[in-house]
């Protein structure tokens, strides 16, 4: 089947078949490759997109479901060749270590900021309940988004596993 | 998708039953998918036909007025249901059990119906439908009919749906509109987790009504109550309708320990 999508600002025309995840749609298809397969279940988080302005598990959609959707992924985050400040401070924080859950963690993250742009720390780890990170232990993303989001003071109700 | 399939998106419901019945066993509903392509992938469903009802107009209605109750389109999702202020502010037993389900991503596509028809003895929705005594509204090329949701449940993972039938709208009378209730799950973690355990505990002036999730074959409401039992007594006749098993997870021993819990602390948070 024919699919029409809108990925991060352009339109794009692909031939799938009917059974093809967006999550394969997107990396194959469509050549964005950041967007991350882990565990194909729902589970861990890493093919997070944003479909029509919402977060979901681009594993758990089929293509043929997005018939005219709008979508945005990681790809997304880099504007003129330049990182989002929610990227930036994912560097800065060390958020980022083996980097397999970062792209689903920015986008869980941007569609969190888009509905609340000053979350607390406990709005946060909601936000990103549905993204597994196996590295970082999620301090340091939670001070990468109160970085992000000029929070920093709240970074001491945080706690380091030393 | 490791299987092929086709897929068809219905723009009415007539479609949707028309293929429904022309494919008969060959053909699924396909709501949000967080349960049917899960299947799917793991070879326990084998559809040669998935048929999205999400293109159905109306299919997301979800109103609710003083006389008429709550009305829950199929195509609704956990967190449509979540953010809607009518839900928060009149049906807080149902937002309690939605904030419960699954991760934000799962929520934005999880529909409520999709979740009573996977009709797993641990879908978080189902204690608190069978509080409020919800109607499950089901059509087929036959005609519609509506089913109390006790009813609806018939073991695990199967319910009273039969080939070519769709269930279209739930509905929630008006009767215990503004009813205090609390729903509470037992998991492993913190974070998103399928229930262990689960109770549900609703209070309408001097009803009181009970579900339990994961703790028997389907999700089982219990006779009412009135404020005028003990909870002493509610809690011993609620473990005597259940039928818990012992699982990788626990123990039928802690699972029926953990209804009385959380009993005695929706007791103190809804009734006392
Ligand atoms: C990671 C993860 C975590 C989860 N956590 C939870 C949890 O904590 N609690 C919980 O209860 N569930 C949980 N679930 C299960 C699932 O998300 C819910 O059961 C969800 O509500 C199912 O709805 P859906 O719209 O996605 O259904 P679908 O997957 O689309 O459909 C489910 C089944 O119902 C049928 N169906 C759907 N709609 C209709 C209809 N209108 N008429 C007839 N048949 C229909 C389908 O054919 C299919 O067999 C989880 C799932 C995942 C992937
Ligand atoms: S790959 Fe989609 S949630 Fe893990
Ligand atoms: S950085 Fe490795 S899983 Fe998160």
């Amino acid at each position: 089947m024919i699919i029409h999508v809108t990925v991060n600002g352009q339109a794009y025309t692909r031939e799938t078949t009917d059974y093809k995840t967006l999550l394969h749609f997107l990396r194959e298809d469509i050549g964005l490759t950041g967007t991350k397969e882990g565990c194909a279940a729902g589970e861990c988080g890493a093919c997070t997109v944003i479909l029509n302005g919402k977060a979901v598990n681009s594993c758990l959609v089929l293509a043929a479901e997005v018939q005219g959707a709008v979508i945005e992924t990681v790809e997304g985050e880099l504007k003129d060749g330049k990182m989002s400040v929610l990227q930036d401070a994912f560097v800065q924080n060390h958020a980022t270590q083996c980097g397999f859950c970062t792209p689903g963690l920015l986008m869980s993250i941007r569609d969190l900021l888009n509905r609340n742009p000053t979350p607390s720390v406990h709005e946060i780890k909601e936000g990103i309940e549905g993204n597994f990170c196996r590295c970082t232990g999620y301090v340091q993303v939670i001070e990468a988004v109160l970085d992000a989001t000029g929070q920093s003071e709240k970074k001491k109700e945080l706690h380091h596993v030393s | 998708m490791n299987r092929a399939f086709q897929y068809r998106a219905a723009s009415s419901y007539d479609e949707a039953l028309g293929w429904l019945a022309e494919l008969g066993p060959q053909g699924r509903v396909l709501a949000g998918g967080t349960d049917l392509l899960i299947n799917i992938r793991a070879g326990l469903m084998r559809p040669e036909t998935v048929i999205d009802i999400k293109r159905i107009p109306n299919i997301d209605q979800l109103s609710d007025s003083p006389t008429e109750g709550l009305v829950i389109g199929a195509g609704v999702t956990i967190n449509e249901l979540l953010e809607r202020e009518e839900v928060i502010q009149h049906y807080p037993l149902l937002t309690a059990c939605a904030e419960h389900l699954a991760s934000h991503q799962v929520r934005n596509r999880a529909t409520v119906v999709g979740n009573i028809v996977n009709a797993s003895p641990c879908a978080d929705m189902a204690p608190g439908l069978l509080c409020l005594d919800a109607s499950i509204e089901v059509r087929s090329q036959a005609g519609p009919r509506t089913v109390p949701a006790h009813t609806f449940f018939t073991g695990a993972k199967q319910t009273i749906l039969k080939p070519g039938e769709l269930v279209s709208r739930i509905l929630i009378p008006a009767t215990t509109r503004d009813a205090q209730g609390g729903y509470l799950k037992l998991k492993r973690i913190a974070g998103h987790d399928l229930g262990i355990v689960g109770a549900a505990l609703l209070k309408h002036g001097d009803l009181i009504r009970v579900a339990v999730s994961s703790a028997a074959p389907t999700p089982v409401r219990v006779r009412d109550f009135s404020t005028a039992d003990s909870l002493d007594t509610v809690i011993a006749e609620t473990q005597a309708a259940i039928c818990p098993i012992d699982d990788v997870r626990c123990t039928k021993e802690y699972r029926l320990f953990m209804v009385g819990v959380f009993l005695k602390r929706l007791w103190q948070e809804v009734v006392a």
